[in-house]
């Protein structure tokens, strides 16, 4: 009799320590589906939050327009626009926003540079959002920025080149210069230290 | 059970661990992808093993053509310019005359300089500078003494004419104190020797410089930082004219009137200008030759091509007494051998320009050039095509039967080529010389090239026979000639190189000394419509016996030949000896070998006629040899300076380091007036694309001005990271949601199973309790 109490203690502890063994695998997956859902949910973030602020920027550019200062897209940016970039031959047109920061680029190409006393302007954006289209720009295209203060800028695109983040330089003199920088090359997903530059000179007329 | 369990929860660890593998496997082929966009084609192409780096990644410290405000002339200049050239051709030398006149228009004092080509074996002698009815003659000075010369008289308001050498064919002249709505003539001489080949004759007279790349590898092993190298490459830079900026000068900006008065020595046929439309007046033995159109842009090579009626002189002998010595000048042409029976089979290495500078009519000039020469291949021949702008792809990893597939490949890879970027010549003329047979063996890996041997013993073929040949086809508009001779010298091996120069405008001092270095010649395709009649020209030279081992010697004293290795000719080429010595007297014997047979001329002196360009033509091909002499290092830089100044002062030559200066004696800028600067813009050599061009070099402009300005008066700025990644994390994302999915699929499945089995295994258990 106390053998086979025994017995079946035993047999209870086998059974807890095979429904052990079949959930810790079971759960090993669900982490793993976990794991891709977030980061599929994050990666996704990127593209649609891109998308939807160009939304919300196009109204605020409207507005900004329309009353000559700069709106906030929604209450809380620390960043308004500036002005609309726009390629013609691509169907590409997105509201630039001021400053350079990380954060901003998430919405929108920023301003890394806007300096009227040197007549030079350079804009980056992600190369897999905002300025996917760079690496379909070809010399001659024609880029439109329209600014707040109502003017509107044409350049054509002139020359590409490629430098290290840390190498570029703006000429002193020009005749209005237009930059679009972002991160080359184009295919890969790893951040390098290659930076493309579509250069785009003023049409003066 | 137990030992179930724990084969399964390793069975889990390998899941992860195949997780982990493909994951990185994502993650490198990604990083592949994007390396190999860069160069499509070497990825289709055979196994990479014995090459160097094949495609140098976009060079960030690559070069440019013209920097700031030099690059490109909007405005209409100030000083007008226009230039009549008048060239006498007598036998087998030209005396040509160049006369540029620089007229202000504006109402400022002005001082202005221009950029110009001569003809690379032109030797510049002479300097007159014309105010009014006041002529003032040129004299010969060291450089450093003629600029300070020219910068004295300048503060001090006279007038001033510099003439300076940038290069062999490129010459710089400067003019100071110009006045408001004055006109100064400047008025070079120079003398040049006559090209011939085969009964053909040509003078080839440049018009414009095309403007170079300056490349960014030439301190590559060197000791000159690019800081030097720049300053040493800021003479050959002028702007460029806009061609719209041209539209509105009116009468055309820089306009050039030609006269050619030919008196070849016989009776001259076939006269004919290929780039422009001519007049040819004038009876047997002497013709006039001018523009039809009076003067033309200064914007494409002239050239004016003849041939004897009849039989042509084999041979042409002058003589001249300078100072001590007697100087002859001996044309003497070889029979040519026809070859009987097949050539060897040949090696042949293409290396194709696709650079920038070629874009516009010259990529498809080159381009048809090279389909033509494809096509004369046969399948005992090896061939290789290296392309290069500032990147560079190699067709085949080593020299590769000319069989259909491979030549296939080689034309859609040549139709393939784009005119883009800068001209990175050096990598790619080292790849050429590079890859050398197993003559070399010492350069090459060992395994490969037993591998090409084994290939030959199964062809039943002597590699040692094959003659290998490397065959360039670039408009050469580079800055960094030096570093190409100094490569050739020193690694050519047993290849010889060959130039075709290609475009409007080529460089041709970079395709006669390239072509020198590498024992090879040179031929030049001006229009598409040429490829194929010169390219045809220039195979059957090279397909035809070569004359080798020359010697010269004259009985009864030395003679002192420049070059003093005369080089191998081709079929049809003549010899032009140019020697001096004490005493000229005796007989000239010639001899050499051509296709294995000894062939020997004699030339009695006594016939020599009296010429008076002999002297100085013989120290500028003897200036030539002293630079060849510098590029291959068997002298130092300051041997070679010092014994061309003394061959310039002495010849009164123009060379790299002597030049001609004229000043006005007395001053005309009023005290206190303001002199301002203006260098001339050049017209862009015909055929070449503007927009293309400059959209390339603009970009290059803002890349360089760190070298040319300080760095507070340019901004540099960082570029912020403007790479979210976000495709990478959605494919991992994905990849983990689809591979947890599945494990766990599998997971259940494998547990029902092992229900099942478990619920058998306790079936049987109490079965077997039970009985």
């Amino acid at each position: 009799m106390t053998a086979a109490l025994a017995h079946s203690a035993n047999t209870g502890r086998a059974d807890m320590k095979g429904v052990l063994q079949r959930a810790l695998p079971l759960m090993l997956f669900a982490a793993i589906i976990v794991g891709g859902l977030g980061l599929t949910a994050k990666a996704l973030y990127i593209p649609v939050k891109a998308e939807l602020a160009q939304i919300l920027l196009a109204r605020a550019f409207e507005d900004s327009l329309e009353q000559g200062t700069p709106v906030k897209p929604w209450s809380w940016a620390d960043t308004a626009p500036m002005a609309r970039v726009t390629v013609s031959r691509l169907g590409v047109s997105e509201v630039v926003l001021s400053g350079g920061s990380g954060e901003a680029m998430a919405f929108g190409p920023t301003a890394v540079l806007d300096d009227a006393a040197r007549n030079v302007t350079v804009l980056a954006a992600h190369r897999d959002t905002h300025f996917e289209f760079v690496q379909k720009l070809r010399a001659g295209d024609e880029i439109t920025l329209e600014r707040i203060d109502g003017t509107s800028e044409q350049y054509a695109v002139r020359a590409f080149e490629t430098v290290r983040w840390d190498e570029f330089g703006v000429p002193d003199h020009n005749t209005g210069l237009l930059a679009l920088t972002t991160c080359y090359p184009f295919d890969t997903d790893t951040p390098g230290p290659l930076r493309r530059i579509a250069w785009a000179q003023r049409i003066i007329g | 059970m137990r030992r179930i369990a724990v084969s399964l929860d390793r069975d889990a660890m390998a899941m992860m661990l195949i997780l982990g593998l493909v994951a990185m496997g994502a993650l490198t082929t990604s990083t592949f992808a994007a390396r190999a966009t860069a160069n499509p084609i070497h990825r289709t192409a055979a196994p990479v093993e014995p090459l160097p780096a094949s495609t140098a990644p976009i060079s960030s410290e690559g070069g440019l053509i013209l920097r700031g405000s030099r690059e490109v002339a909007t405005t209409v200049p100030a000083v007008r310019l226009g230039t009549d050239i008048v060239a006498d051709v007598d036998g087998q030398t030209a005396r040509v005359t160049v006369t540029q006149a620089f007229r202000n228009t504006s109402d400022e004092w002005m001082e202005a300089t221009y950029l110009y080509p001569l003809p690379d074996d032109g030797a510049v002698d002479t300097l007159k500078m014309v105010v009014g009815d006041r002529v003032f003659e040129g004299e010969i000075k060291p450089r450093e003494e003629a600029q300070q010369i020219y910068e004295e008289a300048k503060a001090n308001g006279q007038k001033a004419g510099l003439v300076e050498q940038s290069r062999p064919n490129m010459f710089r002249n400067s003019i100071a104190n110009v006045g408001p709505g004055e006109t100064v003539l400047i008025q070079i001489e120079f003398q040049a020797p006559i090209a011939q080949v085969a009964g053909d004759y040509s003078l080839r007279m440049p018009l414009v410089v095309g403007p170079r790349y300056i490349a960014g590898s030439t301190n590559s092993g060197g000791s000159l930082t690019r800081a030097a190298m720049l300053a040493g490459s800021a003479d050959i830079l002028a702007p460029t004219a806009d061609p719209d900026m041209v539209a509105q000068a009116g009468s055309g900006l820089n306009p050039v009137s030609i006269t050619v008065n030919l008196a070849p020595g016989f009776d001259a046929e076939a006269i004919s200008s290929p780039y422009h439309a001519v007049n040819v007046t004038g009876e047997g033995t002497t013709r006039t030759i001018t523009l039809a159109d009076g003067a033309v842009p200064a914007n494409r090579d002239f050239e004016l091509r003849w041939s004897a009626a009849g039989d042509a002189p084999s041979l042409g002998l002058f003589r001249q007494k300078h100072g001590e010595m007697d100087y002859v000048m001996a044309t003497i042409t070889p029979p040519s051998v026809q070859r009987i029976g097949e050539a060897p089979p040949r090696e042949m290495i293409f290396v194709i320009d696709n650079s920038g500078s070629m874009a516009g009519d010259s990529m498809p000039a080159a381009r048809r050039s090279l389909l033509y020469a494809l096509e004369t291949l046969r399948p005992e021949d090896r061939f290789n095509i290296i392309r290069f702008d500032d990147t560079m792809t190699v067709l085949f990893p080593e020299a590769y039967a000319a069989y259909d597939r491979a030549l296939e490949q080689a034309k859609t890879f040549v139709h393939s080529l784009d005119a883009e970027g800068g001209t990175e010549m050096l990598p790619a003329l080292r790849t050429a010389l590079d890859q050398q047979g197993c003559a070399d063996a010492s350069k090459v890996d060992p395994g490969s090239c037993a591998v090409s041997a084994a290939a030959d013993l199964a062809m039943g073929e002597d590699k040692t026979e094959r003659v290998r040949q490397v065959i360039f086809l670039t408009d050469g508009s580079l800055s960094n000639e030096a570093e190409m001779m100094a490569e050739i010298n020193q690694n050519r091996g047993e290849s010889r190189v060959f130039m075709v120069g290609i475009g409007s405008a080529p460089n041709t001092f970079l395709m006669r000394r390239m072509a020198e270095a590498g024992r090879g010649t040179f031929t030049h395709v001006g229009m598409g419509e040429e490829a194929e009649p010169q390219m045809q020209r220039l195979l059957d030279r090279l397909a035809s016996p070569v004359a080798t081992n020359l010697t010269a010697t004259v009985e009864g004293g030395n003679i002192d030949f420049a070059p003093r290795d005369l080089p191998d000719l081709y079929a049809g080429e003549p010899l032009v000896l140019l020697g001096r010595t004490r005493h000229l007297a005796g007989t000239l014997t010639v001899s050499g070998m051509i296709g294995g047979e000894r062939w020997s001329q004699r030339i009695p002196l006594g016939e020599a006629r009296q010429s008076d360009v002999v002297a100085k033509l013989w120290a500028h091909r003897r200036i030539a040899e002293v630079e060849a002499e510098r590029y291959s290092g068997e002298t130092s830089h300051e041997r070679v300076d010092a014994s061309i100044e003394e061959l310039g002062m002495a010849f009164h030559l123009v060379t790299s380091r002597t030049s001609l200066i004229a000043v006005d004696d007395t001053p005309s800028r009023p005290e206190g007036a303001r002199l301002t600067r203006e260098e001339l813009p050049l017209l862009l050599p015909a055929g070449w694309d503007f927009d293309h061009l400059f959209a390339t070099q603009f970009a290059n402009e803002s890349r360089d001005l760190p070298m040319r300005e300080s760095d507070k008066q340019r901004q540099r700025l960082e570029l912020p990271n403007t790479s979210t990644g976000y495709r990478l994390t959605l494919t991992l994302g994905l990849m983990l949601l689809v591979s947890g999915g599945a494990g766990a699929a599998w997971w259940r499945r494998r547990t029902e199973w092992q229900g099942r089995l478990d619920t058998e295994h306790a079936l049987l258990s109490l079965q077997r309790r039970a009985t």
